[in-house]
């Protein structure tokens, strides 16, 4: 019921926060010295790479442990991670393209083999081969543990996307926000609009992982009620012959 | 400019599109459930 309700009032608020960043984003902050125009992508690029690969794909990581983890094993926890890598995908491929067209007018080009971009794509490929894994028939146990193995395999790329502008020179700027020294390198109402907007797609995220976590139950329920009467018409057979 | 509204339309619309997708997906179930009486 809590949950429902919870449900019921992240998805609005949600809608509301995005709606309000992209207004603020758009209209009211100024342009920036350098970008121009173009900074006001920064309200939207870093909050979907923020999601995808740290919420998103950190989340599958703590869920496929806790699920590996023998004392904590429940396939709750391998429904969760699966929901965070769907939507985690959404967000990264959203990352990379919004990441291309801020590119194209500042850097001259769509796309350049980067290490920071291509180990995000890396990253986009891997967790599709997650989900590709997933629809491989098995048992729900079996499908959990493999699936949890590959998510935090895949995981380790997290780490790497994240100092990839600091171990090698890259076209892509280094952490403005989330730099060494834990000071951001903008302020007044551009700071306030980015925070909002990583607050807003952050509570996106949250509601849309719940939906899917809600379908991806009702499906496990479907499949346990399918199987039972499998089992029970295969038993009626067998009491007829 | 237009690169900017290209990344906001985009993004925008592709989420709107999956919530809708993840909407009807939990609606389709609950129907089936409903009918199935499961």
């Amino acid at each position: 019921m809590m949950r429902t309700t919870l449900r019921k009032s992240i998805g609005p608020l949600a809608a509301v926060l995005v709606a309000v960043t992209a207004w603020l984003g758009l209209v009211v902050t100024p342009p920036d010295r350098d970008q121009g125009d173009y900074v006001r992508l920064v309200y939207l690029h870093p909050a979907l790479a923020w999601v995808a690969l740290y919420v998103a794909f950190g989340m599958s990581a703590v869920c496929s442990l806790l699920y590996l983890w023998k004392r904590t094993r429940s396939l709750r926890f391998d429904r969760l991670a699966s929901s965070a890598v769907e939507v985690g995908v959404v967000y990264t491929l959203l990352t990379l393209l919004t990441g291309s067209i801020w590119g194209r007018p500042t850097w001259g080009v769509w796309w350049t083999w980067d290490a920071r971009l291509t180990s995000t794509a890396v990253l986009a490929v891997l967790f599709l081969g997650y989900l590709a894994l997933r629809r491989v028939p098995a048992e729900a146990h079996i499908r959990a543990r493999r699936s949890a193995v590959f998510a935090l395999l895949a995981a380790i790329n997290v780490p790497i996307i994240h100092f990839s502008v600091i171990w090698w020179q890259t076209l892509h700027q280094g952490a403005t926000v989330l730099n060494p020294n834990l000071s951001p390198m903008i302020h007044g109402l551009m700071a306030w609009t980015l925070l909002l907007s990583f607050v807003a797609f952050t509570l996106l995220f949250a509601w849309m992982v719940m939906v899917r976590y809600e379908i991806e139950t009702r499906r496990a329920d479907e499949d346990e009620v399918g199987m039972a009467a499998a089992i029970a018409d295969r038993q009626a057979e067998g009491i007829h012959s | 400019m237009s690169y900017v509204l290209a990344g906001y339309a985009i993004s925008l619309t592709a989420l709107a599109g999956y919530a809708c997708s993840l909407i009807v997906r939990r609606r389709r179930l609950t129907r089936d459930r409903s009918e199935t009486g499961t």
